[in-house]
């Protein structure tokens, strides 16, 4: 995957500023539109992201596919977790260490990306093991099965 | 090939959407059936519900509530994979029950 939307050791104090900083990656190498980090924001208030995995937690904010110009997603490790809503239960927090930033352009034709993103998001060593790298590589490497 | 039309249901009725939908086509497929599905947002839903297109709706997002006409199945699960076995049997259950 592109290493510059790997953000380690983030520090935030909501999920706002993660957002704000892995959008701004995403924006930086074109892969967004400058609606993009907005529009994101705005769902993530309306329609949470956290997904409950049981021992493990993980957020996946969004937005539409107008936002996006490139598919790609941009993953942040973050210093200490932060609360996001629940996706299933959106009065619920959950904590967060981990956020997938996802960008999504035209998903019919992007199954295989989705799919993949899937089977990270169910496997819950797989997400704490990257949740525990310590360098970009490390993430890379984890990831490696995935296509974009 | 016995024909499956899926309304899934997401936020911003694309990603999550998709991925439950991607996800029951490969189940469904290994089964015989012949999916379609369409992506769309809770405020579409009730519409599209009610066209009497699709043979059932799954949804990753709180749903409005109301009378959809078809069969309604929280499709988290797919997401987290933690119940998945179980909702992917109550989908083939509904579907058994469309008599296809």
């Amino acid at each position: 995957m592109d290493l510059d939307l790997i953000a380690l050791n983030v520090e935030a104090e909501d999920p706002k500023s993660v957002i704000r900083e892995l959008g701004t990656r995403m924006l930086a190498k074109n892969y967004v539109k400058d609606t993009y980090i907005d529009a994101v924001l705005e769902r993530e208030s309306k329609l949470p992201t956290g997904l409950d995995l049981g021992e493990f937690c993980v957020a996946i904010p969004h937005t539409n596919t107008e936002h996006v110009n490139i598919s790609n997603f941009a993953i942040g490790i973050l210093k200490n977790p932060v609360e996001f809503h629940s996706m299933s239960e959106p009065t619920k927090t959950l904590k967060i260490g981990l956020v997938f930033l996802l960008a999504v352009k035209d998903p019919a034709s992007q199954v295989g990306l989705l799919g993949n993103l899937m089977k990270i998001f169910q496997n819950v060593d797989l997400m704490k093991n990257i949740r525990h790298a310590t360098t970009k590589q490390e993430v890379d490497d984890l990831l490696d099965f995935i296509q974009i | 090939m016995k024909r499956v039309n899926i309304l899934s249901v997401c936020g911003s009725g694309t990603v999550t959407s998709s991925m439950v939908a991607g996800k029951l086509k490969e189940y469904l497929n290994d089964k015989g059936y012949h999916v379609e599905t369409v992506e769309a947002r809770p405020t579409e839903a009730m519409n599209l519900a009610q066209s009497g297109k699709f043979d059932l709706l799954t949804f990753t997002s709180p749903l409005p509530q109301g009378d959809y006409g078809i069969p309604v199945i929280n499709a988290f699960a797919c997401l987290t994979g933690m119940g998945e076995d179980e909702f992917l049997e109550e989908v083939t259950k509904v579907i058994e029950g469309l008599g296809k």
